[in-house]
């Protein structure tokens, strides 16, 4: 127990330190550009309801930028699970933006267009769009274990499979042709409460943050506590070792691509029936992407992940208002996004470089111990 | 007749940059280091590459050919220097090198687009994100492209395909009959036997990332002078994974890799062909899209089993195991 927590202390440390080289990054990019960085970083707080903002348009406050913020966070917490429960077991699902494609578009098309009451629809999209994604997650996991087959080249093939297919069902049926995407959902089916009334003030209260947070929980106990998350792990640690041990290595393979694959569809869910409430053809959200960097920063445990999350959806949330505010472009949080990944990428080698300094301090102390022995 | 033309003429210009592609993954996964970053790197070389043929044009005038070829150069470099990232984490910095490819590629995007708006706002002025280049143009070569079927194949060449089959054959050469090839082969399926040997494996892997970083860069460009007439996001639609499914398919050789390069390519233009044929509204060429997609899992499904890859692929070297 000990030693885990030592590991997650480390890992916090390695984490901070990997997010401040890429905000440091960042900022010298901004520099060139002749943007004050802090500036632009504040702005990053107040897009996302953390700092005030100057002025406020009517009925809307400090609090509808944090609901909304919210409501923009829960997606990636879904998506960022995801991740991990893949890396634990020794995979990297990529796939991710495709899953949550499937599971969306199939809870729009059956349930967004349906006159079902709330009651009914709600549960019926977040079951729909888990059942679409954890299909596809089992289908790549199938792949692997079955057919040997890499399963990030299998999830990017599906990826772009399930876009232009997708794509072709919303341009030739369901697409709105002011928007030119596809036609908003019922009201009853949406996963956030959008601009409801309160006290004067409107909000975006989503729904399935709560679910997130339980998936969060849930995802926890799964790993650490059942057998199923036991024989996971020791599958992705070392698959040899793991078939040995009498583990059913190939069903391991598929199960935790379909746990993936579930989580994903749920971020679907709550990105294109709740944040959205329409589906954008030709294109797959990057949130599937961005997860991968949210579940390194967290150190692909689901409570880092929360945080991770927390902390690096203000920059994607809040560029929109820096980009007004600043007069940089919103692709520069995404750049900014980009090098935090890249730099923790890095992470094996900063723990690295931290023991290594740890131990040549401790050799030094030592050393100096020894010569103040002498002298005495 | 007219129609099979069609098909080979498109065919061929979507499988070349393709194959320079894969090639440039067989180099680096060869070597040992796994290569996810093509995708990033064709879009980072076709960049720099649209960036120095737009300067250039805006220099020498619309009519000169300079552009072009400066283009395929700084296209190349352009990949070259930004695969050096790829292959300091993967070399330097020991990190997975599966999520260092995802990572250069999610980078490249948002830098990509990032720098594409900034300098066309800052320096030229206009509030675009994309680099015009327009389309490439093309020759045909007298007499021989008279002879059916294999005239096509003559007919309507663009240039970068000459240049494609040239670099393909001095890479080939290198690759299989020189003594830096035979290392770096060996480099990605005994590192330790090579570093006995006295020779550096990160020197070698260095080298053979950068090569797949120039070649992805060549291969950019080319799409952004075939396919879009311009640079911009629209690159990233997965080339380079496709590259990478071809080289596997192609079991990390050269020869059965350019197999498939041509049955993707061929899959590819014979379906928009159909869909011309049929005269199917335009909503039905995003279903000829997935084409490629599917033929690769279905391929990969009865060939992935039996494919032998380089067997110290994805380890970082570590002298100290030896």
């Amino acid at each position: 127990m000990t030693k885990k927590e030592n590991g997650g202390t480390e890992h916090f440390k390695v984490a901070v330190i990997a997010v401040l080289l890429g905000l440091l990054a960042g900022a010298v990019m901004m520099l060139i550009l002749g943007k004050n960085p802090f500036m632009a970083y504040y702005n990053l707080l107040q897009g996302c309801g953390f700092m005030p903002k100057s002025k406020y348009a009517g009925g809307k406050s400090i609090l509808t930028d944090l609901s909304s913020y919210i409501d923009f966070l829960t997606p990636m917490l879904f998506a960022a699970l995801s991740v991990a429960v893949a890396l634990k077991g020794g995979l990297f699902n990529i796939g991710i933006s495709g899953q949550m494609l499937v599971g969306a578009f199939l809870a729009t098309t059956i349930v967004g267009y349906s006159s079902l009451p709330a009651v009914l629809a709600k549960p019926l999209v977040i079951i729909i769009a888990a059942l679409g994604g954890m299909l596809i997650g089992a289908l790549i996991g199938f792949l692997k274990a079955r057919f040997n087959i890499n399963e990030v080249v299998s999830s990017i093939m599906l990826n772009y499979t399930a876009e232009y297919i997708i794509t072709f069902f919303i341009n030739t049926k369901y697409v709105d042709p002011i928007s030119r995407q596809s036609k908003e959902i019922s009201k009853a089916s949406r996963l956030t409460l959008h601009q409801i009334l309160i006290g004067g003030y409107r909000y975006d209260l989503a729904i399935s943050f709560i679910l997130a947070i339980a998936a969060i929980f849930i995802v926890r106990f799964i790993l650490e506590r059942t057998v199923l998350g036991y024989d996971i792990k020791a599958v992705g640690q070392n698959k040899e070792a793991a078939r040995y041990a009498g583990i059913k290595v190939n069903r391991c393979i598929t199960l935790s691509m379909a746990i993936s694959g579930l989580l994903a569809g749920l971020a679907g869910a709550s990105y294109y029936l709740g944040y959205f409430a329409s589906m954008q053809p030709k294109t797959l959200p990057s949130t599937g992407f961005d997860a991968i960097a949210v579940c390194l920063v967290g150190g692909s445990s689901p409570i880092g992940i929360f945080f991770a999350s927390l902390f690096l959806e203000i920059i994607a949330k809040g560029s929109t208002y820096m980009s007004s505010q600043a007069g940089l472009e919103a692709e520069i949080a995404s750049v900014i996004m980009g090098l935090i990944l890249l730099t923790s990428a890095c992470s094996a080698f900063i723990l690295e470089f931290l023991n290594k300094r740890k131990k040549i301090k401790s050799e030094k102390s030592q050393k100096s111990e020894e010569r103040q022995g002498g002298g005495n | 007749m007219n129609t099979i033309n069609t098909i080979i003429i498109n065919g061929m210009s979507f499988t070349l940059p393709l194959f320079i592609m894969a090639i440039g993954g067989i180099y680096s996964e060869r070597s040992g280091v796994t290569n996810l970053a093509l995708e990033g790197l064709q879009g980072v070389g076709a960049f720099f590459g649209a960036l120095a043929a737009y300067i250039a044009t805006l220099q020498l005038g619309s009519k000169s050919v300079a552009p072009y070829y400066l283009a395929m150069i700084f296209a190349m470099i352009g990949g070259m220097l930004y695969s050096l990232v790829h292959a300091l984490l993967c070399i330097r910095f020991k990190a997975d090198m599966v999520i260092s490819g995802v990572v250069i590629n999610i980078l490249a995007m948002s830098l990509t687009a990032f720098l594409t708006k900034s300098i066309n706002r800052t320096v030229f002025g206009a509030a675009s994100d994309k680099i015009i280049l327009g389309v490439s143009t093309r020759f045909t070569v007298p007499g021989i492209s008279d002879i059916p079927v294999i005239g096509a194949f003559f007919t309507n060449v663009y240039p970068f395909e000459i240049i494609i089959i040239v670099v393909a054959v001095i890479t080939w050469y290198l690759l299989y009959k020189t003594s830096f090839g035979l290392h770096l082969r060996a480099a990605g399926d005994n590192p330790a036997a090579v570093d006995a040997a006295g020779i550096d494996v990160s020197k070698i892997r260095y080298l053979a990332v950068m090569m797949s970083g120039a070649l992805s860069g060549l291969a950019g460009i080319c799409f952004a002078y075939s396919i879009s007439a311009k640079f911009s996001s629209d690159i990233y639609v997965g080339y380079g994974y496709l590259s990478i499914a071809a080289l596997i398919f192609g079991g990390w050789r050269i020869m059965p890799t350019l197999l498939a390069c041509f049955i993707f390519g061929f899959a590819r233009s014979a379906g928009y062909q159909l869909v011309q044929k049929l005269e199917l509204p335009s909503a039905y060429s995003d279903l000829v899209m997935i084409l490629p997609y599917v033929l690769t899992l279905l391929l990969l499904i009865f060939l992935a089993k039996n494919n032998q890859a380089p067997r110290a692929l994805g380890e970082a070297y570590d002298k100290s195991k030896r």
